[in-house]
């Protein structure tokens, strides 16, 4: 899946796409694996911080809930196509390491439950094989009257 | 007599997870109060049924859901899974 259908699905556009390219779909297992660079460019490390970049755990939380809608999507690829409004309902998240400039994090997500209008996530992100946010999201789905497929 | 005590277990399990998830004290969660009245929304609902499901090692048919409107339909909709299983 490359970057073209992660924009079909995201309502988001930069700069607040926070995925890179979806490395894997499991629809039986209902996971998703998910990539993100942090590189030098990214517009929040020169305030965040400017003597000690990291990325902020807000947007490792994002990182987390794109990647929920992008399996949410999978799951339910008619819904999708109507294209809803996604909202976060609840987060909890551990931030166990920093998220350094260059640092490839790779968002491990999985469905816990979920219906038409809802979701509930687990989700855990590692910069190689170092666990650095884990979480779990839940979130509503919205079909606006206006949509069209 | 060890059979009610495990149904007045689960029904003190289940309660406490809705309060904890909605909010409301315990002691003011009545079986019949609508949950709608108490605020509860769909990620709300789903967040209930997810943590019960983990509880009880059940599986709540998505059909089910918008019928467990209240504490009580709650413990019924529980008590009838765990028989199935």
């Amino acid at each position: 899946m490359q970057d073209i259908k992660i924009k079909k699905i995201l309502p988001h556009r930069y700069p607040f796409i926070f995925i890179d390219k979806v490395e894997e779909v499991d629809l039986k297992n209902k996971k998703i694996i998910c990539k993100k660079k942090f590189s030098i460019s990214e517009y929040f490390f020169k305030g965040h911080f400017p003597q000690n970049p990291v990325a902020p755990g807000v947007l490792l939380i994002e990182s987390m809930a794109q990647s929920a809608i992008i399996l949410y999507a999978s799951i339910y690829p008619e819904i999708a196509k109507l294209k809803p409004d996604y909202y976060l309902g609840k987060v909890s998240a551990k931030f166990l390491n920093p998220v350094k400039i260059g640092d490839v994090l790779k968002i491990e997500v999985k469905m816990i439950k979920s219906l038409k209008n809802a979701g509930i996530v687990e989700a855990e992100c590692f910069v190689e094989d170092k666990k650095v946010c884990e979480g779990v999201l839940s979130f509503g789905v919205k079909v606006n009257s206006t949509s069209t497929t | 007599m060890g059979k009610r005590k495990e149904v007045g277990d689960i029904k003190k399990e289940i309660k406490k997870v809705v309060s904890e998830i909605v909010e409301v004290p315990e002691s003011e969660l009545k079986e019949d109060a609508d949950f709608q009245d108490l605020g509860v929304d769909s990620m709300m609902a789903l967040e209930i049924v997810a943590t019960i499901e983990k509880k009880f090692k059940i599986v709540i048919p998505e059909e089910e859901i918008p019928k467990a409107t209240n504490l009580k339909k709650i413990y019924e909709l529980v008590e009838r899974l765990k028989k199935k299983k």
